[in-house]
């Protein structure tokens, strides 16, 4: 391959990557801004992958596979919503019982529906784009737009202003008659089907298939993302791609013969590579101070 | 049957908080139109809890309200916004890292980055130069001055056409002079036909501005008066139920040598700017030294500083002929300082604790509690403690029961106790009656002046300016970060403090 | 010590939570078995049976419930201090090979045991470190350089278990740990290793630590307010030093007890099959046992025994075993709603 092809194949790689962690960085972004944390992002993806493979299987349309996991998400952040914000409770404990919940769960349901273990394949997937340089995703444009939307609502509408106002003051939002625990709810039911989303699509586009290790600390990474990127959903897309990158990278040096000879196991190796360049990101940033300022407390009234 | 020009009245009011403290039990209360009413009682007596309660924030647990002479139940704020009431909280309701306009439109149906957002503004400029209350609109709030901030949530309640502005301990954050001009303001606003309510436990502040005064102790009505008819001592028994002694003696001012020097300190915020300029003071054995000034201009850095929880910039601080200039809080404590912090519940206790352990919050590894090299001796614990309970008469169930069921001012006599156990000869007492009830400021202001009796120096930081005449031999003001001047106390006029209060040396 | 010390009423309604919340997982759990075709019923009779039905079956819950006490206990100690550690899943794989690592040695019985887990301890509390080092100088979030190092141990070790480790005649697990190196078993001849009466020794040594000791208070003073203990001359990053070095001591001991008080094989198996998911369940015990090193011992049980159980259920009920995992699942988000008997009692008003 040429030296213009091989980027194309490696932008290709990570512009698909990117997404995942994209999409569940947003609606975090969203979420926290209205003050609610969801630790439990990477349980909310792994059971939308499920889903998502589940849906597909179902219907044999992979547009219903990916929107449930959409719908998955959201029902999901409908509970951890209601528990953080209603039952005012602890949202770090709540995010930490959903990821247990689909680390059993999912493997769980594979051999429960369909008898294997491991892994299942999905029957159809998601149509690309053809380029030149490989099969690049519908949902890449997608992601983009949704980080561009995202920034005007937040920035430029009244919602927007409303719910950074319930994250970083409850007590004035209250006080003016915005509804802090409904709005509350919202943003963490819109952030986690984002999540949802973001698994529905690595299982029925980006893999093809379901396991129980697809998600690999995609959730995590997104929340790393949430707080580099100063909570601003552009920077949020910058970061990710930064994340596409590394995984993109690791992949592309995967097939270099020369190094499959030189180093054993060498897969074991590269798959690091995006769990150390999130922590060189997050430590070369260091602690951002724009954490809007009550996220993770309940509000109460009295 | 109401009245004409009546805006609201409560009839029988009560309130029982969830865990059954009763805030508020039976309380009849009224505010006429053009009327500007006192709300005066101690800190607990239930002024705030009333307040929220005919602002919506609250409801009530039983009595009625009503509103222009018809019954009214509110569920939450906004639908005291709709009846035209409107409150500005002690603390107030502003989102810090938003503009003033911002914050004025929240919760409208203005967007203002839309294409309304101009003819708005126009409309608030109107609006508060009408009433003299300028406000930068484009400024983030973070960025202003506690005083223009006030402005802003009254503006905020001013263009959502409130009737009754009710207002929570107004001047707590206000120099002298704006204090004055808020004063002018509420007049206007009187004047045209508004009805405020003005919460305070100052008794001068409601004698000097008020009309009517409705005096509140342990959440009922203890007193009705029009202002011009009552003296400062009949006010002070309706609050507090005794007669309140307003004036401490002081003895005679003769002091030592210096315990405390502190030369051209400077401290850095986190972001690098001078908090603290080039301050310097002395304070002698035997001597109350009082640093007066509004609350964030730097007094709070300067006693973080001294404490050596913050670290210096340039400048040299000594104790005692020690150099305690980069020193950590206990080796401060060490060379004789009793460090009392101005926010006892986040600097000077952990309240999830116990009292016992709260006691030896910074004496954890002294040989006196241990019990063989590795372990502490409980019992050595709870002897120390119990030892200061009965010393410094504090109210609570034993060395056991946890800090945070405690009421204020015993927390602040567990501090004061274990911070004076150690016999120091030099205390920092920063805002040590904040948040206390009238029998606990009491006991405060007299053991500080027992500890300049017994020859110790005292550096008393306050923003409450009664307290610092009561107390303080020395005056020093301090104002955006610089001590701009330092004088004797002995003639010195509050006009003359207040000036420099703002900033204005003569 | 008198009962009523022990029974206060905040202990009651703390026990009155978990309990509910174990209810909880068991009904929700039941919906899901039933809704995908499983009778819930026989799955929880298999359960119990597999985890109390026989003294074999309970040594078995006792040795499950060994390792997770320990992690457990990192979990719980980083939450004293005001940390969110979750680094013992990767903490305990690095414990394990540091374990298996000794095992090239020979040295005598007692001596070979007590230096493995010596080993493990130190490579786990060595994993924990780059995550203390990173908070306190730069302020990086624990929570997202612990799941980071959690998955850098996972590929590292995956990687050192083959290339390394690994058993010349039998390829799908590392070398086995000797005799000399292994934990007796207890008397009784019930299958009961040593390893549980470990655990225990371990967690009653860090709840003495933490409430008999000055640098525990310390800990304990930074983690429920950190500017009241820095006043009190409390340094902040000594005491989260101690929180994650003590921490991932603990699980790496943990990953050795998998390793050493285990067997067949006495040994990791390359895919990490055998060392996986104690981390994570740890947190659920600590959560259970509301972050007490005490009662984290009678969580510690009741997840091992829930494990026990998950093997008996897949053999008998033909129900996959990873249903445990859900149930543990719904009991810490159910868990995580606070007062909600109260709740429920209002409701009915």
């Amino acid at each position: 391959m040429s030296d213009l092809s091989q980027i194309g194949f490696l932008s290709i790689i990570s512009l698909n990557a990117m997404v995942p962690v994209a999409l569940a960085a947003l609606g975090e972004i969203f979420a926290e801004k209205a003050g609610v944390v969801n630790i439990g992002l990477e349980g909310v993806m792994l059971v939308g992958a499920w889903f998502g493979i589940y849906a597909t299987w179902l219907t044999f349309n992979p547009f219903v596979g990916i929107g449930m996991g959409f719908v998955l998400g959201a029902f999901f952040g409908l509970i951890h919503g209601y528990i953080s914000v209603y039952l005012k409770g602890d949202q770090i404990i709540s995010g930490v019982g959903i990821n247990l919940f689909a680390l059993g769960f999912v493997p769980f349901s594979i051999v429960a529906v369909w008898g294997v273990a491991g892994a299942f394949s999905s029957p159809v997937t998601f149509p690309l784009i053809l380029t030149p340089w490989g099969q690049l995703s519908y949902w890449v444009p997608i992601t983009f737009v949704v980080g561009v939307v995202l920034w005007y609502v937040l920035q430029k509408t009244r919602l927007g202003l409303n719910v950074r106002a319930t994250g970083e003051n409850p007590e004035a939002a209250d006080a003016v008659g915005i509804n802090v625990e409904r709005l509350r709810l919202f943003a963490t039911v819109f952030g986690s089907a984002l999540a949802g989303l973001a698994g529905s699509y690595m299982s029925v586009d980006l893999n093809g298939a379901i396991t129980k290790e697809i998600v690999a600390g995609r959730g995590f990474i997104a929340l790393a993302t949430v707080v580099f990127s100063g909570w601003n959903p552009l920077l949020g897309i910058v970061g990710a791609l930064v994340f596409g990158f590394a995984q993109g990278g690791s992949i592309w040096i995967s097939f270099n013969p020369a190094i499959r000879s030189a180093i054993p196991n060498v897969d074991f190796v590269l798959s690091m590579v995006p769990y150390i360049a999130t922590l060189v990101v997050v430590t070369a940033l260091g602690a951002r101070s724009r954490v809007p300022k009550y996220v993770g407390i309940p509000y109460k009234r009295e | 049957m109401g009245e004409e020009g009546e805006l609201i009245k409560t009839v029988n009011l009560t309130k029982v908080y969830p865990d059954g403290t009763v805030a508020l039990k039976g309380v009849d209360f009224d505010v006429q139109k053009g009327e500007i009413h006192g709300l005066l009682g101690e800190n607990g007596a239930g002024k705030t809890t009333l307040t929220k309660i005919l602002s919506g924030i609250l409801k009530p647990t039983a009595g009625e309200i009503h509103v222009r002479n018809e019954k009214v139940t509110m569920k939450r704020p906004q639908d005291g916004l709709a009846l035209g009431i409107g409150m500005v909280h002690q603390h107030f309701a502003l989102v810090r890292r938003f503009t003033a306009f911002e914050n004025i439109v929240l919760g409208t149906k203005v967007n203002p980055a839309g294409r309304k957002a101009d003819t708005t503004k126009k409309q608030i400029e109107d609006l508060s130069s009408r009433l003299g209350l300028k406000v930068p609109l484009d400024e983030l709030v973070e960025n202003l001055s506690l005083g223009v901030q006030q402005r802003v949530e009254i503006i905020k309640m001013l263009y959502r056409n409130v009737d009754l502005l009710i207002l929570d301990e107004p001047t707590s954050s206000l120099t002298p002079t704006e204090s004055d001009e808020l004063f002018k303001t509420l007049k206007k606003l009187k004047n045209e036909g508004r009805g405020i309510i003005f919460i305070t436990h100052k008794l001068r502040e409601v004698m000097e501005n008020c009309d009517r005064i409705t005096v509140l102790r342990q959440g009922q009505v203890s007193g009705r008066t029009d202002a011009g008819q009552v003296d400062p001592r009949t006010l002070a028994r309706m609050m507090v139920g005794r007669d309140v002694v307003l004036e401490l003696s002081r003895p005679p001012f003769s002091p030592g040598d210096v315990i405390l020097a502190v030369r051209e300190l400077t401290v850095l915020n986190n972001s690098g700017e001078e908090v603290v300029e080039q301050v310097s003071l002395s304070v002698r054995r035997g001597e109350i030294f009082g640093i007066a000034g509004v609350e964030g201009n730097g007094q709070t850095e300067l006693a973080e500083a001294i404490s050596g929880v913050k670290p210096l910039a340039k400048g040299q601080i000594s104790l005692a002929g020690n150099d305690i200039s980069h020193a950590s809080p206990n080796l401060v404590r060490r060379s004789g300082a009793a460090l009392i912090p101005e926010d006892r519940r986040f600097m000077g206790l952990v309240t999830e604790m116990t009292v016992a352990e709260n006691t030896i919050l910074g004496k954890q590894r002294e040989k006196q509690f241990r019990s063989g090299y590795f372990t502490i001796a409980w019992k050595k614990v709870n002897n120390f403690t119990n030892s200061l309970i009965a010393r410094f008469g504090i109210v609570t169930q034993g060395p056991k029961s946890v800090v945070k069921s405690m009421s204020g001012g015993n927390q602040q006599k567990l501090v004061v106790s274990r911070e004076l156990s150690s016999e120091p000869d030099f205390i920092l007492a920063s805002q040590p009656t904040r948040g206390l009830d009238v029998a606990s400021t009491e006991y405060m202001r007299k053991l500080l002046l027992q500890l300049r009796g017994a020859n110790k120096g005292v550096l008393l930081i306050s923003s409450d300016l009664d307290e610092i005449f009561q107390l303080a031999d020395t005056i020093g003001v301090m104002y955006e970060g610089k001590l701009i001047d330092v004088v004797s106390s002995e003639g010195l006029t509050r006009d003359k403090i207040g000036l420099l209060m703002g900033g204005v040396k003569e | 010590m008198r009962l009523s010390r022990v029974f206060t009423p905040a202990f009651l309604s703390s026990l009155t939570e978990s309990v509910f919340a174990g209810a909880v997982g068991f009904v929700v759990g039941g919906l899901v078995l039933w809704v995908l075709g499983y009778n819930p019923l026989s799955t929880f009779y298999y359960l119990l049976q597999g985890s109390v039905g026989s003294p074999t079956n309970f040594s078995v819950t006792l040795n499950n419930a060994a390792p997770l006490i320990l992690t457990a206990i990192c979990f719980a100690i980083g939450l004293r201090a005001g940390l969110f550690n979750i680094g013992a899943e990767g903490q305990v794989y690095v414990g394990a090979a540091a374990a298996v690592a000794v095992a090239f040695f020979s040295l005598p019985v007692g001596l070979h045991l007590a230096l493995s887990i010596i080993v493990a301890g130190a490579a786990g509390a060595l994993w924990s470190l780059p995550a203390f080092l990173l908070k306190a100088s730069r302020g990086v979030n624990e929570v997202i350089s612990t799941i980071m190092l959690n998955w850098l141990g996972f590929y590292s070790i995956l990687w050192v278990s083959l290339n390394w480790l690994v058993d010349p005649n039998r390829s799908e697990k590392t070398i086995s740990v000797p005799a000399t190196m292994r934990f007796p078993d207890l008397l009784g001849g019930a299958g009961i290793s040593s390893a549980i009466l470990f655990s225990v020794l371990i967690a009653f040594g860090y709840y003495g630590y933490l409430w008999l000791t000055p640098s525990g208070y310390e800990l304990r003073a930074v983690g429920l307010n950190p500017d009241a203990a820095r006043f009190g001359g409390i340094a902040p990053k000594k005491a989260l030093l101690s929180a994650f070095a003590l921490g991932g001591f603990a699980s790496g001991i943990a990953g050795a007890i998998q390793v050493a008080g285990r067997g067949p094989p006495y040994a990791i198996y390359t895919t990490l099959g055998n060392v996986q998911n104690f981390g994570f369940n740890g947190i659920g015990v600590s959560l259970i046992g509301k972050n007490h090193p005490v009662a984290i011992i009678l969580a510690g049980i009741f997840f091992g025994a829930l494990q026990a159980g998950a093997t008996n259920v897949q053999l008998y009920a033909r129900v996959p075993y990873e249903i445990v995992q859900v149930i543990e699942g719904i009991i810490v988000v159910a868990i995580a709603a606070p007062d909600i008997l109260k709740k429920i009692r209002g409701l009915g008003k």
